[in-house]
Formats: C-alpha cells, sequence, structure tokens
C-alpha cells in the first residue's frame, strides 16, 4: 500500500488555446489535509477534475489510493463537492441525496439511513420539521448548502477533495465546514481542497501546493514552506522618543535589505546572513524603549505574493477573506 | 450497472411522478378520441338528426298517404316515439290544423309540420315549417320520404301488391368512397389513412416533446453543476445512455398508456358518441400483427435515440434555456420538415418522395411506420430503412456522447459549430 492518497506525475492538460496544466507532479499524503492554492485560472480546477477523472490528462499518470484514477472502485471513495454548488431543484431532497449516494455505490436501505442520520446532524430534520420531505428549491440557501456537503459525504469518502469550499458560504456554514473538515482529518480521511484564501489555507492545512499559470510554484507542508521560502522578518514596535538613532540603523545595507516603516512599527526584513542579535544590540544602544522585538513568519499570503507576482494574480483577488 | 440503473431510475420516475406527465397522459387519449369523434359528430351534421321523428304529419289527402309517409321518414324505425305523428284533416279544415301546428313548434312540443294535400299525390308540391328547415339533410330526407311514398302510391294504382312494392323500393344503398390519383389508388380506405396519420403525429409528437425535455434535462444538469457530481461518479456516456433510456421510457409508458386508453375509448365510441347525437361510426382498426408492432416499436426507439442523443448534445453546449432554443433549431427544422411530409406520403405511399424519405435516418422513424399503416412495404426495403437508421443511431449516439462530455464542463460563450467540432476530437 502507498502512503500517497492522490500521487500525480508529470501531468499536462492541453486545450486549444491554452495549456491548463503543464508537467504537475503532486502528492498528497494520506490523512492530510491539503490545500490546492493558486489564482483563477491557475489551473486549480482542471487538476481537480483530473483528480476525480472527469477529464483525463494528455500525458502523465495519476493514481489514487495507488491505483489508476479511472478505476471504478477509486470513484467510489471520492468525495466531491464543486465550485459553483445546485442540485435538482425539483427533487425532493432525501430523493437527490438517495440518488447520489447509490452513484457512489451505497445500497438503498442504507442510503436512507444515513441520509436521516446526516439530516439530523445538520438540524434539517427537526420534530417540528423535516426537511428532507421539501422539495431542493423550497429550501433556503444555506439549507441548500447544506444538503450538498451531506451529498459529498453521504458515501463516508476516504478522499474528500472540494473546490474552493468557501465561496458563498455564509459564516455559520463556513464554520460547520471547518469543523466537518478538522473531524475527518481526525477520523484518517484525506481532505483536497482549492482555494484563493490564502488565511483559511494557512489555518486548516498540513501541506499545500501553489499552482500559476498551469505550473506548480512551489509545494509541501506549510511550516516547511513557511522555512524554506519565506524570509525571516523581524517586527519592531518603539515607545516615546529616541526615533533619531533608528534611521541610521534601517538604512545601514549591510544589515538591513529593507525596512517596512510605520512611525513607531517597523517590520524589517534583514540581509541574508545577517544576524536579528545584531540588530537587537544596536537598537538598544540607539537608547530606543523597546516594546516589541519579535521574530516573525511570513504568512502564506506574502509567499504567495511573492512567488507568483503581483501579476499572477487576478482583480479582486486579495488573499484575505 | 447498478449506477446506469440508479441514473435511469431518477429520469423515469422523477418524470413520470411529475403533474406535466399527469396531465399529459390523460390528456392524449381525450385528444385522440376527439380527433376521430369530432369529424364523426361534424359529418353527422350532414346527416339527417333524429329531429325529423318529432314532427307532424298534417294529411289532407284522404287516402291515407300520410301514414305511409310516417313510416317511410321513421325508415325501418317502429318505434313509437321516433314515428311522426300523422293527423288526417279535411282540406277545409288545413288553415286552423296549421295554425294548431305552428303553435306547437313555437312551444317546442315539435319540431316541425308536414302539409301534404292532392298536389301532393300528383307529385306536384308539398310543404314543410319548422324549425330545422334550415337543415339541408333533414329536408333531404323528408323530401326523399315524401318521393317515396309517392312512386309506392303510384305503383299501388299499376297493381303492384304492397310487398312487391317494398322490394322494388327498398334500396340499401352502401355508398362507399375510394381516391384515385395519377399514381394509382391512394391507399386503402380512410380507416387506414387515419391510423396512418394517427401513428405519425404520435412519433413526430413524442419526438419533440421527448427530445426537448432530454435538451432541458441536461441543461439544467449543467447549470446546476449537478453534472460534475455525478460525472465524478459515474462516466459521461453511462450518464448520457441512463438519461435517453430513463426518458425513453417515460414516452414509451405515455404512448402506451396513450394507445391502450384510446383503443378503448374507440372501442366504447357507441355511447360517446350517442351522447353526442352522433350516429354511431363504422369503421374497423386495421389489424397490427405483432410482428408490426415489433417494426413500429423499433422504428421509435431508433428515432427516439437518434434525436433525443443530439437533443442531449446541443443541451450541452450552451448555457441557457433561450440559448438551447437556437441552438436545438436545426434539429427541430430536421423532424418538422419531416412532418410537413406526412400527408404527401400518405396520399402517395408509393411514390419516390415516400421512398427516399423512409430510407433518410432523420425522416425515416417518422414516414416508415405511416407507409407500413397503409400499405405492404416490400421487406428488403423495410430492413434497408431500419439498418441505416440503425447506423444513423450509432453516429448519432457517438458524435452527442462526444459533444457531450466536453459540454458540460463548458462554461461561459454558446460555442461556435468550429469550436464543436474541435470537441469531438478532444480525447476527453
Amino acid at each position: 500500500m502507498t502512503e500517497y492518497a492522490i500521487d500525480i506525475v508529470n501531468v499536462t492538460k492541453r486545450y486549444a488555446e491554452h495549456t491548463a496544466v503543464r508537467d504537475l507532479t503532486l502528492r498528497v499524503p494520506k490523512g492530510s489535509v491539503y490545500g490546492l492554492l493558486g489564482p483563477n485560472g491557475a489551473g486549480k480546477t482542471t487538476t481537480i477534475r483530473m483528480i476525480l477523472n472527469i477529464i483525463a490528462p494528455d500525458s502523465g499518470t495519476i493514481h489514487i489510493f495507488g491505483r489508476p484514477s479511472s478505476d471504478a472502485k477509486v470513484t467510489e471513495r471520492m468525495g466531491y463537492l464543486p465550485e459553483e454548488r445546485g442540485l435538482y431543484r425539483k427533487m425532493q431532497v432525501k430523493r437527490v441525496l438517495k440518488f447520489l449516494a447509490e452513484l457512489k455505490g451505497v445500497k438503498g436501505s442504507e442510503a436512507e439511513r444515513r441520509i436521516d442520520e446526516w439530516l439530523e446532524r445538520l438540524s434539517l430534520k427537526t420534530p417540528e420539521k423535516d426537511w428532507g420531505l421539501s422539495k431542493v428549491d423550497e429550501l433556503s440557501r444555506g439549507m441548500q448548502q447544506k444538503v450538498q456537503f451531506i451529498g459529498t459525504l453521504l458515501h463516508d469518502p476516504d478522499l474528500v477533495i472540494l473546490d474552493e469550499p468557501f465561496s458563498g458560504l455564509d459564516p455559520i456554514n463556513a464554520q460547520a465546514l471547518k469543523d466537518t473538515v478538522v473531524e475527518l482529518k481526525k477520523r484518517g480521511k484525506t481532505v483536497i481542497f482549492s482555494t484563493h484564501l490564502m488565511d483559511n489555507a494557512e489555518r486548516l492545512c498540513d501541506s499545500v501546493c501553489i499552482i500559476a499559470r498551469g505550473e506548480k510554484v512551489l509545494d509541501g507542508t506549510v511550516t516547511g514552506v513557511k522555512e524554506e521560502h519565506g524570509q525571516r522578518n523581524i517586527a519592531l514596535a518603539l515607545e516615546g522618543d529616541g526615533m533619531h538613532g533608528i534611521a541610521s540603523i534601517l538604512g545601514d545595507h549591510s544589515l538591513v535589505k529593507r525596512a517596512d516603516d510605520s512611525n513607531r512599527f517597523f517590520e524589517i526584513e534583514l540581509v541574508p546572513g545577517a544576524d536579528p542579535q545584531t540588530l537587537l544590540r544596536r537598537v538598544v544602544e540607539s537608547g530606543a524603549s523597546i516594546q516589541r522585538f519579535e521574530m516573525i513568519q511570513p504568512s502564506l499570503h506574502e509567499i504567495f505574493l511573492k512567488k507568483v507576482g503581483a501579476t499572477g494574480i487576478e482583480e479582486g483577488m486579495t488573499g484575505h477573506g | 450497472m447498478a449506477k446506469l440503473w440508479a441514473i435511469i431510475k431518477r429520469e423515469y420516475l422523477e418524470r413520470v411522478r411529475s403533474k406535466w406527465f399527469v396531465i399529459a397522459t390523460l390528456f392524449g387519449p381525450i385528444f385522440f378520441s376527439a380527433i376521430i369523434i369530432v369529424p364523426a359528430w361534424l359529418s353527422s351534421r350532414s346527416k339527417a338528426t333524429s329531429d325529423i321523428y318529432n314532427t307532424t304529419i298534417l294529411d289532407a289527402t284522404g287516402n291515407g298517404f300520410g301514414h305511409r309517409l310516417a313510416v317511410n321518414i321513421a325508415g325501418d324505425s317502429t318505434v313509437p316515439g321516433r314515428m311522426p305523428e300523422v293527423r288526417v284533416v279535411a282540406p277545409s279544415l288545413l288553415t286552423p290544423a296549421e295554425s294548431t301546428a305552428t303553435h306547437e313548434v313555437m312551444d317546442k312540443e315539435k319540431t316541425g309540420y308536414v302539409v301534404v294535400d292532392q298536389q301532393t299525390l300528383a307529385g306536384e308540391s308539398a310543404r314543410y315549417a319548422g324549425r330545422n328547415a334550415t337543415s339541408i339533410a333533414d329536408m333531404a330526407q323528408i323530401k326523399s320520404a315524401i318521393r317515396e311514398t309517392i312512386l309506392a302510391s303510384r305503383l299501388e294504382k299499376v297493381g303492384l301488391d304492397n310487398s312487391r312494392m317494398k322490394e322494388i323500393t327498398f334500396i340499401p344503398l352502401d355508398f362507399s368512397t375510394e381516391r384515385i390519383t395519377e399514381k394509382g389508388r391512394a391507399g386503402s380506405g380512410i380507416a387506414s389513412v387515419m391510423f396512418g396519420f394517427a401513428i405519425g403525429f404520435l412519433l413526430y409528437a413524442s419526438i419533440v416533446i421527448y427530445g426537448q425535455t432530454i435538451m432541458s434535462g441536461v441543461l439544467e444538469e449543467k447549470t446546476t453543476r449537478v453534472a460534475e457530481v455525478v460525472m465524478s461518479s459515474v462516466p459521461t456516456d453511462t450518464l448520457l445512455a441512463g438519461k435517453v433510456l430513463g426518458v425513453g421510457a417515460v414516452g414509451l409508458t405515455q404512448q402506451i398508456i396513450w394507445i391502450v386508453t384510446t383503443y378503448v375509448l374507440l372501442q366504447l365510441r357507441a355511447p360517446i358518441m350517442a351522447k353526442f347525437g352522433a350516429p354511431s361510426m363504422s369503421f374497423t382498426l386495421p389489424d397490427i400483427s405483432l410482428g408490426a408492432g415489433l417494426i413500429f416499436l423499433m422504428f421509435f426507439l431508433f428515432g427516439f435515440i437518434f434525436y433525443s442523443s443530439l437533443f442531449a448534445a446541443v443541451g450541452s453546449s450552451v448555457n441557457s434555456e433561450s440559448e438551447a432554443r437556437q441552438a436545438a433549431s436545426p434539429l427541430m427544422i430536421m423532424i418538422i420538415s419531416t412532418a410537413v411530409f406526412i400527408q404527401p406520403v400518405l396520399l402517395n405511399p408509393t411514390g419516390t418522395t415516400a421512398r427516399v424519405l423512409s430510407l433518410v435516418p432523420f425522416s425515416s422513424p417518422i414516414i416508415m411506420p405511416i407507409r407500413m399503416a397503409v400499405i405492404g412495404i416490400p421487406p428488403l426495403e423495410l430492413t434497408a430503412s431500419l439498418g441505416l437508421l440503425a447506423i444513423g443511431c450509432v453516429a448519432a449516439l457517438w458524435l452527442a456522447s462526444r459533444i457531450y462530455r466536453v459540454g458540460l464542463l463548458m462554461y461561459g460563450k454558446r460555442p461556435s459549430l468550429r469550436e464543436m467540432a474541435r470537441w469531438v476530437s478532444y480525447s476527453r
């Protein structure tokens, strides 16, 4: 048995006008929460569709739990929540869910049992009202999103694939989704999701892969990525007077590469190889009153901006959200 | 296989449960029966109605002419209520008798009255007055009854006895009509032409209705993105096959219900038509052998697969209902132009047009069954037609499945024909 839930090797997918994914190699360890990060149009959705065997790569191989992704047995172990969501509008909720479960090989009676369980768990079935008997379009948007989660997880998949799961979610459902992801990980499931929201990725993911323009920019564990690709910055906050001496220290290009001056707060990037202790000593010697001196790790957002560059980012993508 | 079954089941049950299906299924037999009953009812307007029995005969001839006329008007009926009432009056009292009869008509007790007198016996004149005086058929019936009665009394004078007289004047003529065109006989009768027309209409309607049903079903799955979820569970070909088979089964269910109930309604047509005041029409449905029935079924299934797979391809390539209508117009033109030929083919089922159209896959599923209903088709022609249609089906399915699997994932602007042609060449 392989230790990877997903093993993508040298995969390329071309369309008439452009190459959606170029020579991508990617390994998702079993039992991890994995973030596929990148700006819109980077090839995230194409990659996900290839993992799900919705489309086939032009070259390269994809293995899921050690088997080719076209294997029907593998399909049944995956659960998928597409980016834009919807259900059969005129169909009864329970029937939609039963249909989705049957497509994943869950038998009718077993499906019905699980559906009731899930509906109760997400409070769509209460003693007063069983929304499972309503038609989909009678449900609010938030409730429809819940139904969609249920559809994704009903067959208890070992690999859960969520494409931009947080887009369009209300805060309550977003929290529920985060809780679900954490719970799935605790149960040993593998979760892979694509997002352009770095904050979410940083908090939830064990590992990430950043792709842009169809190519992998970097990948690894979140801590590894930060250590490897982030410059170590220093946060410095001062009190009272004694700012004059600071200007000359920050201007010393043998020590400080770049300083972000916010009057009484500075974010400082040292010249590679420089010792933060030297900086601390010199600030103390300058007579300034130090309120805070801290080594800070860069955020994924910063790494992302640095690696992908502003050109790789489409309008409206802030990295916060 | 279980997954294909799940898709078929969903397509079938969701549609059969819908209100629309129930309404259309109930409406169908009523519609088809109306097609048969309304013309019969209209044609019955040109036959004499029962109004003529509820008349009065004012007999001023003095030799019992009125009684014989009453029998002739009633025809072979001897039911008391279905015979005109005869009042023998002296010629001098005719005027007051007429005014009494007029009042009876005005009070709606009677439909009208006939006056017969010496001039009638001489074959010169008779009079009728009544509410139905404008009914051509009623008047013709009364007029011919008077003529017959005059003829009978003249023959009697010559010395013919009563039984001989009946024998001579009784002419139960059954007048059947058949059309001949420059190509020969136009068909084996009204009933089979109507039957052929019904078959053509049924096939046409179900291809249009269920083809579009599939198209909007595919479009719904695409726009709601359900398609992506389903495609992550089953191959697109399975999804397409499930849709075509599921919706096809719905169409077949509806047709079977339509055919069975229409058949039952036609068997019960006598009491139903009597309610409309129309005499029962005598026609027999053409005998359809089991073999011919199976061939009809094959044409329906192949034709349905041919069109519905193409409709599915159209549905997958567009993003809204209005785009779908536009994109489906080439298909609709193919079907409608076939429907335009239904009547010419019925009138001339052996002509070149009919032969060619029953070989071309896009028209043969409608045209061939129509021809089969009215004439015998040589087995070779039948085999060629079915064979070409089967090849057409395979080609349509191949083309459709390739457009379908790419189209379902393509959002944004509607593709041009060139782009769609390129999709066909994509591996997957």
